[in-house]
């Protein structure tokens, strides 16, 4: 099969995902300001997923979680304003002062952007799920 | 207080669906307690007159999407009915399971929602918020009528209940849509409406709500209905939610008042109801089913009054909803007693009953003589004020009106004493002779006082109305007069002297009674099913068309869908072709983009001739890297990351789906091969031109200014398109992420049937 489970390349997806879990996280909080934003740090830890999945690292086992527990976040978050009557989707900005980071400024966009990264997560990992077959993707030795 | 009592309701399905698991008779006194609270409320707001509850939640300002309620007279008077008598039918289900019945959240859970939805219809003071409820009364009675879901005969009838009242309510949904196009979403204070938009309006709401409340021809579901558990017959298919098709035509009134399609189209309904209502139900011999048929009479009583909408007539319609709430569900307790309590409800089989279950004869006695409009009882002050209301309009409407109301009231007297003979009486009527049984009394169980006491409370209340005429004039006129000024000078009356109106009503009810009689003596087949089984072949016939259809159009060929995919959007997009101005058209703003592009179409031309599938699939990521570029170049980074994000994503997943596929494509045949050509060049064309003349020619200037001033003070950000993305059109990101979670959601659903598959 195309998997080969090469131990260079498992070992470079091992030290490379640390890595790129913190370039999506960066891409999630950077993107109020700067290019970045929910789906492209879905992107990447999805990315991060494949190949770990690839490497024969994991299992693509948590997508249904990630799916649900998204769709419910931004719902949440799109229905919570309602509740103190403001409009659905109301943005709340709220800043404050932490130790060592100094003034923080975020808002509910925040949460919202969290759980449209959750889905696309979700939906990698789906996608990942439907196009491999059971042989290729678990890892039990490697049938040349 | 509106939400509290709603809050009530939900807490209460969910104590409901679980003290119901164990023991299904816990869960029903469970369910009992929000509509309790739900009656002890409306009384003390009745008692001390306080003025109508008002509570607003905006939902969607900009679309005029509000959860609006208030609770008027009428209103008030509803409650009434759908949580007093909801109390009552809850505590009589409690006795109508048999101690050892198996749990069941479902039945008490979805009785209580239905319940809850029916409040929040009587209540609601918006279009918007009353179709909500009454397509949630609708799902809610599809889930009580379908209880006993092993029957498949059950099964059908609790789909042909939903398809029509579920159609209906479409039918209903474009009515109010045209409706609050005119005059708003409000429901108080409502100005008459005219034009073609009215007449579409007043043809397509009262379809709507013919479909609900049973009228002929869309009536074949009720009879249906009657498959339900007994208490559910009583409560949502006599009492409550038959009435909501009622309540929408006597609520809109005031805006149709000029429309002449209104008053028409429903004398058509209601006068074919009343008649049609009252001979099924003198032919049938299931005494449920009698009942049932004489509900559609009696609701088509109501929608005639309605369409006629004089003042008195409107006053009668309410008194008469009042009174027929409470004889109906009486009736309908006593036959579900009956029921439990002797196995049978066929009033050939039934004898002798009268001495046996004489508490429940004198609640149907009383209640069948409400019905039958018979002093001294609520029933006949209502129906006098029917007769005088009908006698009292003039024209031809007034004709047709006093033709079906009064020889609709010479059948309802009819197939009240025929069902009160047939199911009391002492003697049978079978001409089966095989059968020695059915000349000895009907074998009863003993009774269950928590089914007895709700029935006699109910039956009692006819009596009681009529003693007290002054309050109950207090209840129903103020709810009168909400809908037409004229109700004031109208009151119900205990004995009006001998008028016209008085002397038609005795002459109905002694020209009824001999007929009731005479054709009580007779035996009856079961009549066919008629309208009902065309209702059901027409669904049957859909249901095996649709397959046929989709085999046609889902055939699976992936080249057929791309090729009728590529077609279309080139066919769409060719009106642009027409208007390209040439003067915008510049070759690059920067030479590196003509670069990019060379490379680009590098890429695409290898795609296209590479024979290796990993080598097209590494070519098409080339493409997609190249286009990126180009996105960086015009100055766009969050597109040109997203883009790359995806490139990637997209290659990983063509590596993984290739494993399945031979390392070379196949070889094609010349024609196909010119033609999917053909279909290519085609398709970059028209996407070249379309997007060239689209971004040449804008439909006036972006708001950039605003929107990126709007980013920073309102959005609390510097990156505009994300700020656009999260919070200016945050619906819309909303609306994408719910997409991509519904398309995850199918591809894991795919996955898991080839695991199922591959596992067995």
């Amino acid at each position: 099969m195309i998997l080969s489970r090469s131990p260079i390349f498992q070992l470079g997806v091992q030290s490379a995902s640390p890595l790129a879990v913190i370039v999506g996280v960066y891409l999630l909080f950077a993107g109020h300001n700067n290019p970045g934003g929910g789906f492209a740090a879905g992107l990447v830890l999805g990315a991060v997923v494949i190949l770990r999945t690839l490497a024969g690292l994991q299992k693509p086992t948590f997508g249904p979680a990630l799916i649900t527990g998204g769709t419910l976040l931004v719902v949440a978050v799109a229905a919570a304003p309602i509740l103190w009557g403001d409009a659905m989707l109301d943005q709340k900005v709220v800043s404050f002062d932490l130790p060592l980071l100094g003034t923080v400024k975020t808002g509910s966009a925040l949460p919202f952007d969290i759980g449209v990264t959750a889905i696309v997560v979700g939906l990698v990992i789906a996608l990942l799920d439907g196009l491999s077959t059971s042989d290729s993707l678990v890892s039990k030795g490697n049938p040349a | 207080m509106v939400w509290l009592l709603l809050a009530a309701h939900i807490v209460g399905v969910a104590a409901a669906a679980v003290a119901g698991r164990r023991d299904i008779r816990a869960g029903l006194l469970v369910a009992a307690v929000a509509p309790a609270l739900t009656t002890l409320v409306a009384l003390v707001d009745l008692v001390s007159s306080s003025p109508a509850r008002v509570s607003e939640l905006s939902w969607v300002p900009a679309l005029d999407l509000t959860f609006a309620f208030r609770t008027d007279a009428l209103a008030l008077m509803m409650t009434l009915l759908v949580s007093g008598i909801g109390t009552l039918v809850f505590v009589y289900a409690a006795g109508y399971f048999s101690p050892g019945a198996a749990g069941s959240s479902r039945f008490p859970a979805s009785l209580l929602a239905f319940s809850a939805s029916m409040l929040g219809l009587v209540w609601a003071d918006s279009v918007w918020t009353l179709f909500i409820f009454w397509e949630l009364t609708s799902i809610t009675s599809f889930l009580l009528v379908g209880h006993k879901n092993a029957d498949a005969s059950v099964r059908t009838a609790a789909r042909r209940a939903l398809l029509i009242t579920g159609g209906g309510g479409l039918v209903l949904l474009a009515g109010l849509l045209v409706l609050a196009g005119d005059i708003g979403s409000s429901l108080t204070g409502l100005t008459p409406v005219s034009g073609t938009s009215a007449t579409v309006a007043a043809t397509l709401i009262l379809i709507g709500a013919a479909t609900k409340s049973a009228q002929v021809p869309f009536h074949v579901w009720l009879p249906g209905a009657m498959a339900a558990p007994t208490p559910v017959s009583a409560y949502l298919h006599s009492a409550t939610m038959v009435k909501a098709g009622v309540l929408l035509v006597a609520v809109l009134g005031p805006a149709f008042v000029g429309v002449a399609t209104w008053q028409w189209l429903g004398l058509a309904f209601g006068a074919t109801s009343i008649l049609w209502g009252a001979i099924g139900a003198l032919r049938h011999r299931d005494a449920k089913l009698i009942l049932a048929w004489g509900t559609v009479s009696q609701l088509g009583l109501l929608i005639t009054l309605l369409a006629l909408g004089s003042g008195k007539a409107v006053f009668a319609a309410i008194s008469l909803l009042f009174a027929h709430a409470l004889f109906k569900a009486a009736l309908f307790l006593v036959v579900g007693e009956i029921d439990i309590r002797t196995g049978t409800r066929d009033i050939n089989e039934l004898s002798g009953l009268a001495r046996s279950m004489p508490v429940a004869f004198a609640v149907a006695a009383v209640a069948g003589a409400s019905m039958a409009g018979v002093p001294p009882l609520l029933g006949f002050m209502a129906k006098e004020a029917a007769i005088e209301a009908v006698l009292g309009t003039t024209g031809a409407a007034g004709a047709v009106a006093a033709v079906a109301v009064i020889g609709g009231s010479i059948l309802t007297v009819a197939y009240t004493v025929r069902f009160l003979v047939g199911v009391f009486g002492p003697f049978s009527r079978s001409t089966s002779s095989t059968t020695s049984s059915t000349t000895e009394p009907t074998e009863v169980a003993p009774m269950r006082p928590a089914m007895a006491a709700p029935a006699v409370l109910l039956g009692l209340a006819g009596l009681v109305g009529y003693a007290a005429a002054g309050t109950i004039t207090d209840l129903v006129g103020p709810a009168a007069v909400e809908l037409q000024a004229d109700a004031a000078q109208y009151s119900l009356i205990r004995w009006p002297g001998l008028k016209t109106a008085f002397v038609v009503s005795m002459g109905i009810v002694a020209s009824g009674s001999l007929l009731g009689v005479v054709l009580s003596r007779r035996t009856t087949a079961i009549p066919r099913p008629i309208g009902a089984d065309t209702a059901d072949a027409t669904i049957d016939g859909v249901l095996a068309f649709a397959p046929r259809l989709t085999g046609h159009i889902q055939h699976g060929s992936l080249p057929v869908y791309l090729a009728t995919m590529g077609a279309t959007a080139s066919l769409a997009a060719l009106p642009f072709v027409f208007d390209l101005p040439t003067d915008h058209l510049v070759l690059w703003d920067h030479p590196l983009q003509g670069v990019l592009a060379l490379a680009i179409v590098a890429s695409a031309a290898a795609g296209v001739i590479v024979r290796s599938r990993l080598g097209a699939a590494l070519t098409l990521g080339a493409v997609g890297i190249g286009v990126s570029a180009l996105f960086v170049t015009h100055g766009a980074p969050d597109l040109a990351l997203t883009q790359l994000l995806v490139e990637t994503i997209i290659v990983v997943g063509f590596v993984l789906g290739l494993g399945h596929l031979s390392r070379r494509f196949p070889k094609k045949s010349g024609s196909w091969r010119a033609a999917r050509l053909a279909m290519s060049l085609a398709g970059g064309l028209v996407v070249m031109v379309g997007l060239a003349a689209a971004s040449a020619a804008p439909a006036g200037t972006a708001p950039v200014a605003e929107l990126a001033d709007s980013a920073v003070s309102e959005g609390g950000g510097k990156n505009v398109v994300n700020v656009i993305l999260t919070d200016t059109r945050a619906l819309d990101t909303l609306g994408e992420v719910v997409v991509l979670a519904t398309v995850a959601v199918g591809i894991l659903a795919l996955a898991r049937i080839r695991q199922l598959e591959a596992s067995t």
